[in-house]
């Protein structure tokens, strides 16, 4: 038990299951809007990489941040337009275009991540007076790299849309009833739409935000899956934005867990058994939460229109 | 009142088609302010077709639609809206999830501005006399308070015309009796447009200032309410005098004389034996929501029981746990005394419990099988004893059914979807009769069918009462009820409210059951 003891009073682990938690909220906060919307957008994944190679590559040609940040959100954004148009304009089905797109992105990258080969230069760590201050909690919130910063009006930004919009009470609306949504005259497939764009923006910045101001190079496994776990943090949150920033922050502090645990020398728990910890979590928690929550009614049905 | 103002809306000559059939051919109609105009017709007549052309969900083929002597086209909802047309559609188009004044919002354009929606659900509900909760999650609320919300999104936009679509069927009769007075209300202190599509007869002639009548897609007749007749009208709608008891409570004809013209009818056999049992039964949603709420009742062979009650009260769920679809969260189901497992796939069709479901599209049949694959689909160890389909057997056996309950098809092998409504309703009754079960469960068995087609169906439910199968017959139409059952039940919310036989029926009594009334207070 010496190590647990060692790893939760340890300063790096916070700061770093704050790293971790911040690339899941990019990409659940979107993924939360798409998802109430009636979209189980599996190409999260594929955004989030495509989003960081781009971003890795806009910063080793243009010493920009903010450009390489803004390119990361576009290139994200660019995907979300392929996934947004297959199926909610054509007929496709949104997991064989998400499979398909996550494949695609993850090769594509590789091979040109062998071409480009690009050199990353992180983003500067930016404290916050007095906040990071607070004992363990402090500087893992409030001494990070700036990029990380943008996650927290990201938050409630994405709430306000959701909740106090017109366009929010419409995509509310497209993800319970499209029926009764069309009826009222709601552009059901367009709303759906927007909404993945809306991820594509949100997870393009997010594996922007991890290239430049978490890890400070590119390899093509950077994200590794971690879209998965935004998507499982939505489900685990019951469709919820609290419990999704939950669902992010506890996947979070498990990863950077086991991250943190070899680092301080205890490595009697084999790596593998470790690198499994997370998914086991996310299990965990689907089977304890799943029966009392109840997902958007619509959720990943098509909408077409016209008499049936 | 006779002299017609200038009309609000205009159809000329609107015509459409789907596939083969003929939904609307060269109708003409004309709304006009300060009138309710009645639409009367059969399912299938063409009526539902026709609006949803004057709110723009169809687009004719040929035809205009006149407003104000000008041609216009209209594209959608948000444009008829926007012209001043707007619907209460039968099946609400509200958002359960949604709260009141959410779902009063929806469809509007600009910033959304919760305090003010809510403050005109308030003025507007005050004005109409339809009071509602405006922070109310819609799905939580019971059908007549979901259906004032359906008219208040409607009358929000400050529509010239309103069309309602079968506005009384998730009603009970004095929920009715208030629509048709924020109706009349609507029409006369505000001048609007109303037409009412039904295919009731009563309420037609009780709310209306003008009929047209509608039979297979064109206008059959068109005429003032004060100078029509019941009889009259029932002939234009179906094409022939109808004389049948049946036919006359399937077009909600005189509920009074389906009531009382019964003295022949003998007293249910003193020795009948209770062969399907509810015990206390009480069943949950996924939601926690308690569906079925310690219901008992029990049905004897050889009668049928009518459970009755406004839609959305555990008629569904009754049914899907007759149905084997779903699990019980206490009590007991027993059939001949036997108790039954609740929830397990095929255990009450094993236990003798026949169902006639009440979506046959959802769970009866399937479409894209043949007429003999459907036939057998429950028990296809008749036709395929060791696994291997016997095709002639199949076949053989389908032809008998097909026979016997004069399905009418080209032959076993046609697709599903080929028949009519009212025969593949035939096909699922054929296959649950021919296990010969002991208990025949029949759920809303004749929605959406002709009147020819219900008729056929009652007599089968008779038929199979006759000779010995206890009957459940569950159906939101009082008028099926009264016609067809020995004693009834009514179901609100998901308990047993109260019980009649056919000879202490108190009509009175029953509409106030159905409404939820307490029942201590209504003790006879």
């Amino acid at each position: 038990m010496g190590a647990v003891w060692d790893v939760l009073t340890n300063e790096v682990t916070y700061s770093s299951a704050v790293r971790f938690a911040a690339l899941l909220l990019f990409a659940a906060s979107g993924e939360w809007v798409a998802e109430r919307a009636g979209t189980l957008n599996i190409s999260v994944e594929g955004m989030l990489l495509s989003g960081a190679f781009a971003s890795a590559v806009s910063i080793d040609l243009v010493d920009s941040m903010w450009l390489a940040l803004l390119i990361g959100a576009l290139a994200g954004l660019l995907l979300s337009t392929v996934q947004a148009n297959l199926s909610h304009r054509l007929p496709a089905d949104q997991f064989v275009v998400g499979l398909t797109i996550n494949i695609l992105v993850l090769g594509l990258v590789g091979f040109l991540d062998d071409e480009l080969d690009p050199s990353v230069s992180g983003a500067g760590v930016v404290s916050v007076p007095l906040l990071s201050d607070i004992p363990l909690i402090g500087p893992a919130l409030f001494a990070q790299s700036w990029p990380l910063y943008l996650v927290y009006p990201l938050v409630p930004a994405m709430w306000w849309l959701v909740y106090r919009t017109r366009w929010g009470l419409e995509v509310r609306a497209a993800g319970e009833d499209p029926n009764s949504a069309d009826v009222s005259g709601i552009r059901v497939n367009a709303r759906r739409r927007q909404s993945i764009y809306l991820v594509g923006l949100t997870s393009g910045l997010g594996g922007a935000y991890f290239v430049l101001g978490a890890v400070g190079s590119f390899e093509d496994s950077i994200i590794g899956g971690r879209g998965f776990i935004a998507i499982a943090a939505v489900i685990f949150g019951g469709w919820t934005l609290k419990g999704s920033v939950a669902g992010c922050v506890l996947f979070g502090a498990v990863v950077s867990f086991r991250l943190s645990l070899p680092q301080q020398g205890y490595d009697a728990l084999g790596t593998e058994l470790l690198q499994a910890l997370p998914y086991i979590v996310t299990i965990a928690g689907m089977a304890m939460f799943a029966h009392r929550i109840r997902p958007p009614a619509a959720l990943a049905k098509p909408f077409l229109r016209g008499l049936k | 009142m006779q002299t017609p103002g200038p009309a609000a809306v205009e159809l000329v000559d609107i015509t459409k088609r789907f596939g083969r059939v003929v939904a609307c051919d060269g109708v003409d109609l004309a709304l006009q302010r300060g009138r309710i105009h009645g639409i009367l017709g059969e399912n299938g007549a063409g009526k539902s077709t026709l609006m949803k052309v004057l709110i723009g969900l169809v687009h004719p083929d040929r035809g205009e639609v006149i407003i104000d002597g000008q041609s216009v086209t209209i594209t959608d909802p948000i444009d008829a809206a926007g012209k001043g047309i707007g619907m209460v559609h039968q099946h609400f188009s509200v958002v359960d999830a949604l709260t009141v004044w959410e779902n009063i919002a929806l469809g509007d354009v600009g910033r959304l501005d919760p305090a003010a929606v809510r403050d005109r659900v308030g003025d507007l509900s005050r004005h109409y006399g339809l009071a509602i909760e405006p922070d109310a999650r819609v799905g939580d609320l019971p059908a007549g308070m979901r259906q004032r919300v359906e008219i208040l999104k409607c009358l929000r936009r400050d529509p010239h015309v309103v069309v309602f679509d079968e506005p009384t069927s998730v009603l009970t009769p004095a929920e009715s009796e208030q629509l048709f007075d924020a109706l009349r209300r609507v029409v006369d202190e505000e001048g609007r447009a109303v037409a009412l599509v039904s295919h009731k007869l009563e309420e037609i002639r009780h709310a209306t200032d003008t009929i047209t009548i509608m039979r297979q897609g064109s206008v059959v007749e068109r005429i003032a309410t004060a100078d029509s007749d019941a009889a009259s009208l029932a002939r234009a709608m179906v094409g022939r005098w109808v004389s049948l008891r049946t036919e006359r409570a399937a077009l909600g004809l005189g509920i009074e004389e389906a009531a009382t013209v019964d003295d022949d009818v003998d007293d249910e056999p003193a020795d009948a034996r209770d062969v399907l049992e509810l015990v206390g039964v009480s069943a949950r949603g996924g939601d926690g929501r308690v569906l079925l709420d310690d219901l008992s009742f029990e049905v004897r062979a050889g009668e049928i029981l009518g459970v009755a009650g406004v839609e959305g009260n555990g008629q569904r769920e009754l049914g899907d746990l007759l149905s084997s679809l779903a699990p019980i969260s206490a009590g007991e189901v027993r059939v001949d005394g036997r108790p039954v497992r609740c929830g397990v796939a095929g255990a009450m069709s094993r236990a003798g419990i026949a169902v006639v479901p009440e979506d046959r599209h959802d769970s009866g049949c399937v479409l894209e099988m043949t007429v003999a694959e459907n036939l057998f689909l429950a028990e296809p160890e008749r036709i395929a004893p060791r696994g291997v389909i016997d095709r002639r057997r199949m076949n053989d056996a389908a032809i008998e059914l097909i026979e016997r309950f004069a399905i009418s098809c080209e032959g076993p092998d046609s697709p599903l979807w080929s028949l009519s409504g009212g025969n593949q309703q035939r096909v699922v009754l054929a296959r649950e009769l021919s296990h010969e079960p002991k208990v025949l469960i029949a759920a809303q068995p004749t929605r959406g069918l002709d009147v020819g087609a219900i008729e056929y169906m009652s007599d089968q439910l008779r038929l199979a009462a006759e000779t010995g199968v206890a009957v459940l017959l569950i159906s939101t139409e009082l008028e099926e009820i009264l016609d067809l059952a020995d004693r009834i039940v009514v179901l609100s919310r998901g308990r047993v409210a109260g019980e009649m036989t056919r000879r202490d029926l108190d009509l009175e009594r029953l509409g106030l059951l159905m409404g939820g009334a307490d029942v201590s207070e209504l003790a006879p």
